[in-house]
């Protein structure tokens, strides 16, 4: 809750100029007459208020209608020339998208044909072997395969006669 | 004169419209609406010295205040087909002025930052001479121009909103419920923004009232 001098200096400045209600500003002006402070405050208010009358003149100038029109008429001038080139740059826009468009088109199928679209074994065999190969791959392995096998047929009991 | 203008303009007064279609100005502007180019001229012949002076009250310099000015116009000259009377033009044409004005302050206070900031590097960051304190006590024998100088230095310390309400109220002599229509707050916001305006005001101004050159002692 504020003191009635904090509700004074808060509403002074509306009071100064007019824009409290009539019943309002009665009350300010009551507690102005009791409240030297608060009276202070307000002098030093209006005299500060009043200072910004010596703020430099605004200078006059002289003929601004007509330099405006004048602006307005290269706006004008400005804007017929900017529609003037507005249908060719759409026109080029059209063209740009259009070959670029193309240029991708024809490079997607260049990578394709030239590297083949991964294939993802359909059965779980499939899988099964595709990732035993990749692991041969990975190990270096793959080339002592044929070694392997020579060597098994070696050892089976039908090369080796031990069988028989 | 623009005599179709004119008759637009009045033939809304006639018409007794109320609100913002009653407005002269309006009348002129719905006139440019429908191309009447010479409405256009007297809105800038009735208009102009309000608006050069609103800008000047922001920037302090008469050159780039009627560059501006001629921005504000054409922007409103830009806007016509979108214009829609419903307030005050003044209060719209006001809008506009205040937020080209703002703009011109920002870019030329990032301007004055880019300045400081490539001293700096000339200078290197080593110390330097520290200003007098004495200097920045006001002289007893303030000139007219020196004064006029301390007063807009007081108004452009202000925070932007504080001084938009002030330049509104101080030098259009606008009401707080057109203050708020022009920079789009409610007039109990315009009532504090001027309250604490004020406030700053008096503190930075305080050694002039008291000491300026035959001016009315307070205390």
């Amino acid at each position: 809750m504020p003191s009635p001098c904090q509700w004074v200096r808060s509403v002074l400045a509306a009071c100064l100029d007019g824009e409290l209600k009539p019943s309002t500003a009665k009350a300010v002006r009551r507690h102005l007459e009791g409240c030297e402070s608060c009276r202070a405050h307000a002098r030093l208010l209006k005299e500060s208020w009043r200072l910004l009358d010596e703020a430099p003149p605004v200078p006059g100038c002289p003929r601004f209608t007509e330099r405006m029109m004048a602006r307005i008429v290269e706006e004008k001038d400005l804007s017929a020339f900017a529609s003037r080139l507005r249908p060719h740059r759409v026109r080029r826009q059209v063209v740009a998208s259009v070959a670029g468009l193309a240029a991708g088109l024809v490079f997607g199928f260049a990578v394709y044909t030239w590297t083949g679209l991964p294939t993802e074994p359909a059965s779980p065999v499939e899988r099964e072997v595709s990732r035993n190969v990749s692991f041969l791959e990975d190990a270096d392995l793959l080339d002592e395969i044929a070694v392997i096998e020579a060597m098994d047929r070696l050892m089976s009991p039908d090369e080796t006669g031990d069988g028989a | 004169m623009a005599k179709a203008a004119v008759a637009v303009a009045k033939s809304y007064e006639r018409e007794g419209r109320r609100g913002a279609a009653a407005d002269y100005d309006v009348g002129l502007m719905l006139a440019f609406q429908k191309d009447n180019e010479l409405a256009f001229q007297e809105l800038v012949e009735r208009n102009h010295s309000r608006v050069i002076g609103l800008i000047y009250r922001f920037i302090s310099d008469a050159s780039d205040a009627e560059d501006l000015a001629q921005e504000v116009f054409l922007r409103i000259y830009r806007a016509r087909k979108t214009y829609k009377p419903t307030a005050k033009f003044s209060t719209w044409m006001f809008r506009i002025t205040a937020n080209v004005s703002l703009n011109a302050l920002r870019s030329r206070a990032n301007r004055r930052d880019d300045v400081s900031i490539d001293q700096m590097s000339d200078f290197g960051d080593g110390p330097r001479a520290m200003p007098d304190p004495d200097s920045r006590l006001p002289d007893l024998h303030l000139h007219q121009s020196e004064l006029q100088e301390k007063v807009r230095e007081a108004i452009q310390a202000l925070p932007e909103k504080q001084q938009v309400a002030v330049i509104l109220n101080k030098y259009e002599g606008m009401s707080y419920a057109d203050i708020a229509r022009t920079i789009g707050c409610t007039t109990m916001a315009v009532k504090s923004l001027l309250a604490r305006a004020r406030d700053n005001l008096k503190d930075r101004l305080l050694l002039y009232i008291r000491t300026g050159r035959g001016r009315q002692r307070v205390s």
